[in-house]
């Protein structure tokens, strides 16, 4: 029993300093296997740890620190916060679970850094000498093709369809292949790179948009009356009559939906894996001018003839976001799906000859807007973050819209078209390509580094094979979306729902303390942890601020601060510096000041309440 | 510009796989979140698709099966205790009997354990009568088929230092006795496949040694090494094998209450813990030949395990419907309650990692829970299940066996959706992978709803609703009453510092 007791080691006791028990529980006599040897310096030896060590350890070369890449010599550390919690399975659980993701975000960096990074450095495109006075928007697409290489060049070409109307285009999402469609009912699709034709129909009706679905062998046609589903080889598939009078769409490629708008302004959802309309929205705005998805949300954006614009999503029956955007119709939407925005930012234009850069985060202003001279018909984003705003006469591309917003941003490239109008402009998901539909066919213009460079083949398979797409058409489809998980927060799966719904204030009110919830409880007895809302595997943005104060508890307790005089920007910033542990000059002048304010409230409330009484007169002065 | 060669990019022959591109950066993998969770939901739902647990009943006893006795050194062997005496050794491998024993005892079997050795190729069981008290130790060498009498050695087989020939003997038993039917049957008459054969044998099998007491016993366990085994009476007795009184009995001061198990500690194998009739759970030492401290509790325990892994870590069944853990060094209260079946818990055992346990219940069901979390992993039932009365796990971890009333001895997998057979490494890291993704959502509604969501018999849906009906309102009757009382003066107390009423030294 004793060797037992003794083997097993101590109890990590919180009551350790009683003495009494010492000798009962540990034998002084030679150490058993399981026992910890104390060598003549002081280390110890722990026998059954480096029993196991030798077949758990890593080999070294596999150490973080032994990597190629050296960054990650320092080991990395779980959240500091994490030593707030008190259940020890839990903490060291999270904590894991933080290393892991620590470690995983490392690598992802590595690798971006070492294998994805433009060998030549940069963002690549075009680079001139600005101050020998050589400016980008100068380059013609001659000059482009003259200095590329022969499998570039010929990326660069028209279609000359004369008389056939204006044409809108789209590419699948590997970009492989391309789809055009002329207002005048004109249907072709085709593998752009081989220069193989799938399918060229004449519908002679008015067409006016089109979109190919999962993989370039469907795609949908907005036609005069209806939306209709074509195969590769131009056969009509389906007709939904649902969807009237149609004239924009967009397609959802993970939820499997098939979005469109009509001249009725009711938006409409229909899954295209199960031939069911989900639901149809009424916008109550009109005729829509122009629409757009956002590719990381799936959240629609569409813009109205009187200059707002307003997000949407299956689940809600009114607009998640609906915004002034500008003083005319709103006839270019764009969302940025780049490294840097990842869908934050989104562009739009409108018939005032404006162009004006969103932020999702923030609605209330836009980060930038410019004016352009020719009107505007079309915006359009590249994979590398570009504009293209297509409008009468040609089309401008801009880059690096994000930096040096209070000026009008220069060209990165003009894109003349003498005499015609970009009604459609989409660039090449991961080459550099632009493709401009207009009133004479299309052409596809070389850009210089608009494109993404680096594909992800279990994405989008720039190369992808028969059998490839067979298995990704199958998995893509046990893995839907489902249309409930649209929402505007793309990170809201997997946090704390601290609402408990459909309860009336005065049941909540009578149920004992033994029958609320966790938090509730928590909160009842002062201990709920409320400073750090966001969960720990989550990305480090800074935009959890803005959630928490929607909560009733949480604006009460707000008020309540506010009357106590807590809540002023002085003790916040007091309170964020002492968080973070920093003593320097200005917190200590800082300090001076509250406390000098504090001691006149004092006073001030001494004299009001008759405790002291204060001097008037001539003696006033000495006080 | 970007410029691909068609090389980099395509197969290298016909027959080498299409080369893969990975940019693992967040803006090329939108909706991650969503999309992980639906492969949740999916995995979860295959896993309960899977999950078909019951792999085999073994039949043949005429009463119900009252106790389980698995051999410790073999995988696929376990005898079953009846309630008229019978014991019936079972070879899990074959799915039939290996041996009957028609009349091993007069009334009912009260325990079966395992000889620590084998003599003359032939391993021994102990039983034990609850009635007729007596403790009998058979050797066959149908029990242990393949322990061949070539090498004639005496004494600990498995005990280390014994010579390599012991340890060759070991292996190829192991191995023969899996199998089964290489096994040549005009020598070893254990396995023969003739069942008329096998009864004969059997009704025709003596024990070999007898020890006779007045009272009868409800429990034995053997010592993990030595030829020593403790019985459970009305005291604790420790009996060597040789002799045929008892080396030393054991009890609490002058208590003289009815004993209902005892077990002897694995890793320090001198320890012994038995629980009894008085609700009390009591520590002996044998080498002391005393017992070291006891436990009153609330409610009585029927059953004990020590955790193979864990030396100070105790596991008791308890009447009122829980297990707890204990640790030996604070017996003040348990480490952990589990909760979760509505009748008398009859027995429980540990899985041989000592991660995780498995109980049969009075109720009819067999729950198999994480040492970690008070809530069971899962429920096992079936119409035909009477109450269960003992469980154990397999030494292999991938079996949990079942005794009932309806004279039965059930086999389940521990992991009720558990592919058996072999599996490719592919097919392991789908599996893995899902197992994780589970696990990563197992705290989203939908996922969870569907991994905990378990079918059981009406009656026990409609008891567990009862039963928290009742817990709830009691507590909340507490909770208010202790609102209208005097500010301090009743303290609500946790649940795990009711468990012990008294611990005595």
């Amino acid at each position: 029993m004793d060797a037992l007791l003794a083997s097993a080691g101590p109890l990590p006791n919180k009551r350790s300093n009683k003495g009494k028990n010492r000798s009962a529980w540990t034998r002084p006599t030679g150490p058993t296997s399981h026992q910890t040897i104390t060598r003549a310096d002081g280390s110890q030896i722990d026998p059954s740890l480096n029993s196991i060590l030798p077949s758990t350890r890593l080999p070294s070369s596999f150490h973080s620190s032994n990597l190629a890449t050296g960054s990650s010599s320092a080991p990395f550390k779980p959240d500091a916060g994490l030593g707030r919690i008190g259940d020890k399975k839990l903490r060291s659980k999270l904590a894991r679970q933080d290393v892991g993701a620590k470690k995983a975000k490392q690598e992802r960096e590595d690798v971006d850094e070492w294998l994805n990074k433009a060998v030549s450095g940069g963002k690549g495109g075009i680079e001139v000498d600005e101050e020998e006075g050589e400016r980008t928007w100068r380059v013609r697409q001659k000059d482009i093709v003259d200095s590329v290489g022969v499998g570039v060049s010929g990326k660069k070409f028209d279609l000359k369809l004369e008389d056939m109307g204006t044409y809108r285009v789209d590419y699948t999402r590997n970009g492989r292949h391309l789809a055009i469609a002329s207002s005048k009912g004109h249907i072709a699709t085709f593998d752009w790179q081989a220069g193989k034709l799938h399918s060229e129909i004449q519908l002679r009706e008015s067409v006016r948009d089109i979109k190919f679905l999962q993989s370039e062998n469907f795609f949908a046609v907005a036609q005069k009356k209806y939306v209709f589903i074509y195969d590769q080889d131009g056969v009509e598939l389906h007709k939904l009559k649902q969807h009237i009078d149609p004239i924009h769409m967009e397609y959802l490629p993970y939820h499997y939906l098939l979005t469109t708008v009509g001249h009725a302004g009711y938006l409409k959802y229909h899954d295209v894996s199960t031939g069911v309309m989900l639901t149809q929205i009424p916008s109550h705005l009109g005729s829509p001018h122009s629409m757009a998805q956002n590719p990381h949300s799936a959240i629609i954006h569409l813009g109205h003839s009187n200059g707002t614009m307003t997000l949407w999503s299956p689940n809600m029956t009114t607009p998640h976001v609906k915004l002034l955007a500008h003083r005319g119709p709103v006839n270019g939407i764009a969302v940025d799906p780049s490294e840097g925005s990842a869908g934050r930012y989104v562009a739009t234009s409108g018939m005032d000859g404006v162009v004006k850069i969103w932020d999702g985060r923030m609605w209330g202003k836009e980060v930038r807007s410019w004016k352009v001279r020719n009107q505007i018909t079309t915006l359009g984003y590249s994979g590398m973050g570009m504009l293209s705003v297509g409008g009468k006469s040609g089309v401008t591309i801009y880059r690096d819209l994000q930096s040096n917003t209070h000026r009008t941003p220069t060209p990165y490239l003009t894109l003349p078209l003498p005499s015609l109008t970009a009604s459609a402009t989409k660039f090449c998901p991961f080459d550099d390509l632009l493709c401009v539909g207009h009133e004479r066919g299309i052409s596809s213009l070389l850009v210089p580094g608009a494109g993404e460079p680096n594909f992800d083949s279990a994405e989008a398979d720039v190369y992808e094979t028969y059998s490839r797409r067979r298995e990704r058409e199958v998995r893509g489809v046990l893995e839907k979306i489902r249309p409930e998980l649209i929402t505007l927060d793309t990170d809201f799966l997997g946090h704390v729902n601290e609402g408990r719904g459909g309860e009336t204030f005065e049941e909540r009110e009578a149920r004992s303390f033994r029958q609320l919830g966790r938090l509730e409880r928590l909160r009842a007895t002062g201990k709920a942890d409320e400073s750090d809302q966001g969960g720990l595997a989550d990305d480090d943005d800074d935009d959890d601020e803005d959630k928490e104060d929607d909560t009733p508890e949480v604006r009460k307790q707000k008020e309540k601060r506010r009357m106590k005089g807590k809540g002023g920007a002085t003790s916040r910033y007091l309170r964020k510096k002492a968080k973070k542990n920093i003593v320097d000059e200005s917190l200590l002048a800082m300090k001076a000041k509250v406390a000098a304010q504090k001691q006149q409230e004092e006073k001030r409330r001494k004299i009001a309440s008759g405790q002291i009484v204060q001097e008037t007169g001539a003696l006033a002065r000495f006080q | 510009m970007i410029s691909r060669s068609l090389d980099d990019h395509m197969p290298s022959s016909s027959t080498a796989p299409h080369p893969l591109q990975r940019n693992l950066a967040p803006h090329l993998h939108p909706f991650q979140k969503p999309r992980e969770y639906t492969r949740a939901m999916t995995a979860v739902k295959m896993d309960r698709m899977f999950a078909k647990p019951f792999v085999d009943a073994l039949g043949g006893h005429q009463d119900g099966v009252y106790c389980l006795g698995k051999d410790p050194r073999r995988v696929a062997v376990v005898a079953g205790g009846g309630g008229d005496g019978e014991v019936i050794v079972h070879s899990l491998a074959l799915r039939r009997p290996l041996l009957k024993i028609p009349n091993a005892h007069k009334g009912m079997v009260g325990g079966i354990c395992w000889t620590s050795e084998s003599q003359d190729g032939k391993r021994g069981m102990v039983t034990c009568g609850k009635l007729d008290g007596t403790v009998k130790i058979w050797r066959s060498e149908a029990f242990a088929p393949g322990l061949r009498d070539k090498e004639v050695f005496t004494g600990s087989e498995f005990a280390s230092g014994s010579g390599s020939a012991s340890t060759e003997v070991l292996d190829t038993a192991g191995a023969i006795g899996e199998g089964g039917f290489e096994f040549d049957e005009e020598e070893g008459g254990g396995l023969s496949l003739d069942s008329s054969k096998r009864d004969a044998l059997g009704s025709k099998l003596e024990p070999t040694m007898t020890y006779t007491s007045k009272n009868g016993f409800n429990s034995i366990d053997h010592h993990r090494t030595e030829s020593v085994f403790a019985t459970a009476s009305n005291t604790v007795q420790v009996w060597d094998e040789n002799r045929s009184a008892p080396l030393s009995t054991l009890a609490f001061g002058s208590s003289m209450e009815t004993v209902a198990a005892v077990r002897f500690n694995q890793s320090e194998t001198s320890v012994l813990a038995s629980v009894g009739n008085d609700r009390t759970m009591c520590l002996y030492d044998v080498r002391t030949g005393k017992a070291e401290r006891r436990i009153v509790m609330q409610f009585k325990s029927n059953a004990l395990s020590w955790c193979p892994t864990l030396p100070t870590v105790m596991l008791l069944a308890s009447e009122d419907h829980n297990l707890y853990t204990f640790d030996i060094r604070n017996l003040n209260s348990p480490n952990q309650i589990y909760k979760g079946h509505v009748g008398g818990v009859m027995g429980c055992d540990w899985s041989p990692t000592g991660e995780e346990f498995v109980s049969g219940s009075y109720d009819r069901t067999i729950r198999l829970w994480n040492r970690e979390t008070g809530k069971s992993r899962d429920v096992y039932h079936t119409k035909r299940m009477q109450r269960v009365f003992d469980v154990t796990y397999t030494p292999t971890a991938d079996f949990v066996l079942s005794a009932s009333d309806d004279g039965n001895v059930r086999i389940w997998k521990s992991n009720a959706s558990k592919k058996l057979g072999p599996v490719s490494t592919k097919e392991r890291q789908a599996m893995e992978h899902r197992q994780k993704l589970i696990e990563r959502y197992s705290t989203e509604k939908g996922v969870r709803s569907v991994k905990e969501r378990r079918h059981v018999p009406q009656s026990i849906h409609n008891a567990t609703k009862l039963k928290r009906e009742m817990i709830e309102s009691r507590k909340v009757k507490d909770d208010r009453r202790r609102s209208h009382t005097r500010a301090g003066r009743e303290k609500p107390k946790a649940e795990r510092k009711k468990t012990v009423i008294v611990e005595q030294k």
